[in-house]
């Protein structure tokens, strides 16, 4: 029987998983020749397969062009929001597991956040827009990270609390009885025994965060503040694009992240039930 | 003693639960309640000249040509995309079903379009859509074929944007198929071995009572993550041809923040409201159903 079901596997099955690697590899591939190909081979009527002369001059166009600048901006904010989302989502998530809160409030509030992940962003974006002009925090990275936790937050407080859930009371309490204070228990306790929830949640958060467009366009208006999506999309929407160049941060932009694939396919395949929703 | 005791415990939960409080309410509480109130103002933000105007908002954009058709592209949008990445996700899972030599690897690589950042997905299906350098126009003149306007031509154009989330999303529909697929005992589907594409076909039909969770789940968070459609629009054609692409989130984008008029993008913003929420109903009653 398995037999049978191995050799219904041969040719058919072949042809089609080649069909389908086509289809997910092609455009990725074109990212990285277009990358290599010169600005006048990419504006030929004729597309090459492979580049006739490969050159890294988009590459170097790119990096003194400023990409750092958008990278360290990037790198920043993602990294920032996802901070700030954490420790919030840590210590809110811990009480929503170890505490009752009077009127309902644990129940209303979970699903709030969950209203909140389902919100379009651009509903909230206008008065947000009004009052960070007010306060000066548009064109402001810090402006812009704190509008990110509209994002990052909700997921951060979903994901934590489905893994907290499930952590036992047992050591917290022993933990007590040595009579440690609540704050050296969480440190002490807490932080160890959900620290691979906190690692994942920080990964998919920051994932988040690194491809965030919306709030960038609205919030961020030099140049010199652009993340990477906005970057992009500056290349795409000009009249005359470079091609090149911007396959050129396409790639350097990807590359960090497809090097959690494997890490992020582990943890997808694991626990759909916990934050995905 | 013990009312001490108590008495610190709730201080400690309530201080360490209030900054999350504060900022969920900062970020959500105020602007919904914001859009409420300027919904039934006109306020041009430029020339800050506002005035209460009652329901005319609602009125005039209900009668907008231009918000009709960005409800039914959105609408059209949400329903093609969900469907089309559901049934590909599960299309796929079967063909995955069972072991086969480098499964692992080649799984890694089928979930990279959902890795890749949007903008730079957006960016390559641009060259390749190009009507006079893109590769699939090539194609079609090589064949001895017409080129295709697929992002200038206003019949095509947004079926081309769904056709890049499609490639974007549908690894995801896949791996949480996959990953309910493989809770089900191999039995299942030998019994249904039969030849060919009967096979295929049973397991098709074996299977979607049994994904019946994965299913509402992936049609749920597509739903909500098309239906704020934005930031492919705005990549690849900024709401044109004509406004063949404009959806909800685009409408209200461009009466906000290019005509600034918040008043108008306030009420539309609402209407967008209006509608999520009756999906989120959906959503929440089964997740909290999930959690009790």
């Amino acid at each position: 029987m398995v037999g049978s079901v191995m050799s219904r596997k041969s040719f058919f099955f072949w042809v089609l998983m080649i069909l389908v690697l086509v289809v997910v590899l092609f455009p990725l591939y074109w990212i990285l020749i277009t990358a290599l190909k010169t600005p006048l081979e990419n504006i030929s009527p004729i597309p090459t397969f492979f580049p006739r002369k490969i050159t890294l001059m988009n590459f170097a166009g790119v990096i003194t062009g400023g990409f750092f600048r958008n990278l360290v901006n990037s790198l920043f904010v993602a990294f920032t929001s996802t901070l700030f989302s954490l420790v919030l989502a840590f210590f809110a998530s811990y009480a929503l597991v170890r505490y009752k809160f009077p009127f309902k409030i644990n129940i209303i509030f979970l699903i709030w956040v969950l209203v909140v992940k389902i919100l379009p962003p651009m509903v909230l974006s206008i008065p947000l827009y009004t009052l960070f002009t007010k306060v000066k925090l548009i064109n402001n990275l810090w402006g812009l990270i704190l509008v990110n936790q509209v994002y990052t937050l909700p997921y951060c407080i979903w994901m934590l609390f489905g893994f907290m859930k499930g952590m036992p009371i047992e050591f917290e309490q022993a933990a007590e009885i040595d009579g440690a204070s609540k704050m050296k228990t969480v440190t002490n306790v807490v932080i160890p025994l959900s620290s691979s929830g906190i690692v994942a949640t920080a990964i998919f958060s920051i994932i988040i965060a690194w491809d965030e467009f919306l709030f960038a366009l609205l919030f961020i208006r030099t140049p010199r503040l652009q993340t990477l999506p906005l970057k992009i999309v500056s290349f795409i929407t000009e009249y005359e694009t470079l091609w090149g160049e911007l396959m050129a941060i396409g790639l350097l932009a990807t590359l960090p992240v497809l090097l959690f694939s494997g890490y992020y396919y582990k943890r997808l395949t694991e626990g759909f039930s916990l934050g995905l929703k | 003693m013990r009312t001490l005791k108590t008495n610190s415990r709730t201080t400690f939960f309530t201080l360490i639960f209030l900054p999350a409080i504060v900022v969920v309410l900062f970020l959500t509480v105020y602007p919904v309640l914001n859009t409420i109130i300027l919904a039934f103002f006109k306020y041009n933000y430029l020339s800050d000249e506002r005035a209460f105007i009652g329901i005319r908002n609602f009125l005039t954009i209900g009668k907008d040509t231009v918000f009709q058709s960005a409800l039914l592209n959105t609408i059209l949008f949400a329903t093609v995309a969900t469907i089309s990445e559901v049934l590909l996700g599960i299309l796929l899972a079967l063909m995955f079903y069972g072991e086969f030599p480098g499964k692992r690897p080649i799984m890694i690589t089928v979930i990279f379009p959902m890795m890749v950042s949007t903008m730079v997905i957006c960016a390559v299906w641009k060259v390749l859509y190009h009507y006079d350098i893109g590769l699939f126009n090539y194609i079609l003149r090589t064949l001895g074929l017409k080129p295709i306007g697929w992002l200038i031509d206003q019949n095509k154009a947004l079926l081309s944007i769904i056709l890049v989330d499609i490639w974007q999303w549908t690894p995801f529909a896949f791996l949480v198929m996959q990953a309910g697929l493989s809770s089900i005992p191999k039995e299942v589907f030998e019994a249904s071995s039969i030849d060919g594409a009967g096979y295929y076909r049973n397991l098709f039909l074996i299977t979607l009572p049994i994904l019946s969770n994965q299913i509402l789940l992936v049609v749920m968070l597509r739903t909500i993550d098309t239906f704020r459609i934005f930031g492919k629009v705005y990549a690849l054609t900024q709401g044109g041809p004509g406004n063949s692409t404009e959806t909800i989130s685009y409408y209200i984008y461009r009466e906000g923040f290019s005509y600034f008029n918040l008043g108008r993008a306030s009420a539309s913003a609402l209407y967008a409201l209006v509608i999520i929420s009756l999906i989120a109903v959906f959503y929440i009653k089964g997740i909290m159903k999930e959690e009790n």
